[in-house]
């Protein structure tokens, strides 16, 4: 379903979530926006299809956003993420205000899980790149996008490559807490060191200011989705206003 | 009592989900053996070093590695015996040096002081790897990296020694470090599993051979055999290494693949031919 | 004509003393494929980036005396210089989900009409043989087949200077030969084909000029038979049969090949 839409009322969905969800009044306004989340992180995300000139029609890649994962994977992803928030809020706030920000925080989380999820970066850049933005600014936009399942991928490498070297991730706090830095610590490493190479490849790859990228096949945008997403906008200053009034 | 072998699949099948990636694999490693793991992509071989150290369980079949049963223990249990370098290894690498990234895995499997500074100055030596000991190992360059991580591998002095191709990216001379590095080590009982392209290496460190075809295992044997075989190579994607080729050519007695073997060979097949031809 | 020229160049490294480029000069004109060979850390990566115009422009850093290039440099770069450099995963865009797009990814950014961006694709998977998998996923590739997508996301570009780091580190045997093939032939086809290698064995057959470089200097430029000299030898650079006659103390010259040892033998 999420394969049909526009990528921008994609993203303007999952901005809107979030924003409703701090600005109605806890605890229904917050649940309410929880539930659409979750509801989406459910649904079954970028279809498999072409971002792009196809030579063989019908030819088909592995799911076309990196992100993609069937089933209740991301639905999962999203509370266990949450999860840790809830313990720390219940730890210094009384229960109302702990449900209230803890509703707030899981939406944003299960929101921006599920767009990562639902929108590929490709079509992200060519709807970016066909709406006027220039290719360099929209690939960075996207590459923030597409980063969170590289880097999941590579976390699982890198857990492999220590548990094989002897790394336990079982024991008490302090072992957990090591365990955790021999992961986190090699991920953001190698991914800042990349960067330097990366931004080097894109410029081989002739990908410089000033010069206007031709879209390989820019997503359709209905004037019913550009007038949902202003109507979205509306409903966030409305309530907005209705909050502060 | 009998040895038990430093590593034995017997009749091991794998699948990822629905596709088949093992099917009746069986075959087993003896202390100081080394052993070459060939065959085209998705043969299997990556399949095969997962199960080894225990990432992965077989679906029929076991795995020893000594006499543990790798169903039984978990990967960070297995690497006491078991010593492992993937591929893109130098993701790994996140000490502040690359004396304490060394460190690690000795220190994980919680041995004392003593025995891990002993591990360590031991793994660096045997790589030439001390004057870079005190380095960030994010400012070496990527061969160097690559030898860290095989540095950490050795640290670890375990009876089993599993590489994927270990001299990616290396150059000459690195690659001869690395040879001599896993022949000292396999002197003195390490077995090794060594998936390589790199025939050349493989010639000089590795005796046997192992190939693997779209899951099973078809062919195991000595592994000069098959580096003189272009006919066996080719379906593999291989070509006999130089050496191989001019022991073919020439015709040298022993068809050595080895360089050094080629050499004395060739020395003294000139001293026959010639006396003093100037060849 | 095409033409890349490197004149009396140094280059230092942002916030480094020693040059890791001293007094270079290096030409390599169309239609000849000239090889960079030496220890890791001599240098060739650095003189790519120079030769490419990356360093300093992109990179950062210093660089003194004066790099040329004749091309058909129009707009964009079509007839430009283009660049390979190691380690395909670091290469690979991250926004191509299927390896045809990841190949019209730098046509594309030229801003081409599509159906010229489709025929560059279509050739340059042609060129690579890769075209059985132009529906793959890129993230699911094994380095081989990675390294191969990357060079025909380069050529797909038509540069008429291409600039290559180690190609060949990540294939076996079989996909190297290939790639070797490849390159000769764009070179005879009139690009100017600069590589930077550790895989000598293979040079003889393929690279018009060899340039030896030891420490950011040339230590020495020649043809291939460089590698069969003594001084290559003893650096550890010779090629494979050179090395071993060498070490069998049979008189020189050396053979840099099998079939050039079998014909000194007879």
């Amino acid at each position: 379903m999420s394969g049909r839409l526009h990528p921008f009322t994609l993203l303007a969905v999952a901005a809107a979530l979030p924003a409703l969800a701090w600005i109605l009044p806890a605890p229904i306004g917050p649940a309410a926006t929880l539930a659409v989340a979750l509801g989406l992180t459910l649904t079954p995300g970028a279809s498999p299809g072409s971002t792009g000139i196809r030579s063989s029609p019908g030819s088909t890649g592995i799911g076309s956003s990196p992100g993609w994962r069937p089933g209740s994977v991301v639905f999962r992803a999203a509370l266990l993420t949450a999860a840790p928030f809830w313990l720390f809020l219940l730890l210094l706030h009384d229960v109302p205000t702990t449900i209230a920000t803890g509703l707030r925080i899981t939406t944003m989380v299960a929101s921006i899980g599920w767009v990562v999820a639902a929108l590929p970066p490709a079509r992200l850049v060519e709807a970016m790149v066909a709406a006027g933005w220039s290719a360099t600014a929209a690939y960075l936009f996207a590459a923030t996008l597409s980063a969170v399942p590289v880097l999941k991928s590579r976390a699982q490498r890198i857990v492999e490559a220590q548990r094989c070297r002897g790394l336990s991730p079982r024991g008490g706090v302090v072992n957990r807490l090591r365990a955790l830095g021999a992961v986190a610590l090699p991920l953001i490493l190698s991914a800042l060191h990349e960067v330097d190479e990366r931004a080097l490849a894109l410029e081989t790859r002739g990908l410089v200011p000033g010069v206007h990228r031709t879209p390989l096949e820019p997503p359709p945008d209905r004037v019913a989705e550009r007038v949902a997403r202003w109507g979205l906008a509306a409903l966030c200053a409305a309530a907005l206003v209705w909050r502060l009034a | 009592m009998a040895l038990s072998p430093t590593l034995r699949l017997d009749r091991v099948s794998f699948a990822y989900g629905m596709v088949p990636a093992l099917a009746d694999v069986s075959f087993a490693l003896g202390p100081g053996e080394r052993t070459a793991l060939l065959g085209r992509n998705g043969a299997g071989k990556s399949t095969v070093v997962k199960l080894v150290t225990g990432l992965l369980r077989p679906a029929t079949g076991a795995v020893w590695v000594g006499d543990w049963d790798t169903r039984a223990h978990r990967p960070e249990g297995l690497a006491r015996r078991v010593g492992s370098v993937f591929q893109h290894a130098d993701q790994q690498l996140f000490a502040r040096t690359l004396q304490d990234e060394v460190r690690f895995g000795p220190r994980a499997l919680g041995l004392a002081p003593a025995e891990i500074d002993r591990r360590v100055a031991r793994a660096l030596a045997v790589l030439e790897l001390e004057s870079q000991a005190g380095e960030h190992p994010y400012d070496l360059p990527p061969a160097f990296r690559k030898l860290a991580t095989l540095a950490c591998a050795l640290a670890l002095e375990p009876t089993l020694l599993v590489l994927d191709e270990p001299t990616s990216g290396l150059d000459r001379a690195l690659r001869a470090r690395v040879a001599r590095a896993l022949l000292e080590r396999a002197a003195t009982g390490v077995a090794l599993l060594v998936i390589t392209h790199d025939l050349a290496f493989a010639a000089e460190t590795l005796e046997r051979g192992l190939v693997l075809d779209r899951g099973r295992l078809a062919q195991s044997g000595p592994l000069a055999d098959l580096l003189a075989s272009r006919e066996r190579l080719e379906p593999l994607g291989l070509a006999p290494p130089p050496v191989a080729v001019l022991s073919a050519a020439l015709d040298l007695p022993g068809r050595p693949v080895r360089e050094a073997d080629a050499v004395r060979a060739l020395a003294r097949a000139a001293r026959v031919a010639g006396g003093g031809r100037s060849i | 004509m095409t033409r890349v020229a490197l004149e009396h160049v140094s280059f230092w490294y942002p916030a480094t003393s020693a040059p890791a480029l001293e007094d270079v000069s290096l030409e390599v004109v169309g239609g000849e494929l000239v090889a960079l060979v030496g220890r890791v850390g001599a240098g060739a990566s650095t003189l790519l980036l120079v030769a490419g115009d990356l360093a300093p422009r992109v990179v950062g850093g210093r660089l003194e005396g004066t790099v040329r290039f004749e091309g058909s440099d129009r707009a964009g770069k079509d007839g430009g210089r283009g660049i390979v450099l190691p380690s395909p995963w670091t290469q690979l865009s991250g926004m191509a989900f299927t390896v045809w797009d990841e190949v019209a990814f730098g046509p594309a950014n030229l801003g081409w009409p599509r159906g010229e961006i489709a025929r560059h694709v279509e050739h340059a998977l042609a060129l690579l043989e890769i075209t059985g998998l132009n529906s793959r996923d890129p993230a699911t590739l094994s380095g081989g087949e990675l390294q191969r997508v990357i060079l025909a996301g380069i050529l797909a570009m038509n540069p008429a200077v291409l600039l290559c780091d180690e190609p060949t580190a990540e294939l076996d045997p079989a996909g190297a030969q290939a790639v070797w093939r490849l390159l000769s032939a764009l070179a005879r086809e009139g690009k100017a084909v600069l590589v930077a290698t550790s895989d000598l064995d293979a040079l003889p057959d393929v690279a018009d000029r060899v340039v030896w470089l030891e420490r950011g200097r040339v230590a020495a430029t020649g043809t291939a038979a460089l590698l069969a000299g003594d001084a290559a030898c003893a650096a550890g650079l010779g090629t494979t049969v050179a090395g071993v006659w060498r070490a069998a103390e049979l008189a020189a010259p050396f053979p840099a090949t099998v079939a050039a040892a079998v014909r000194r033998w007879r």
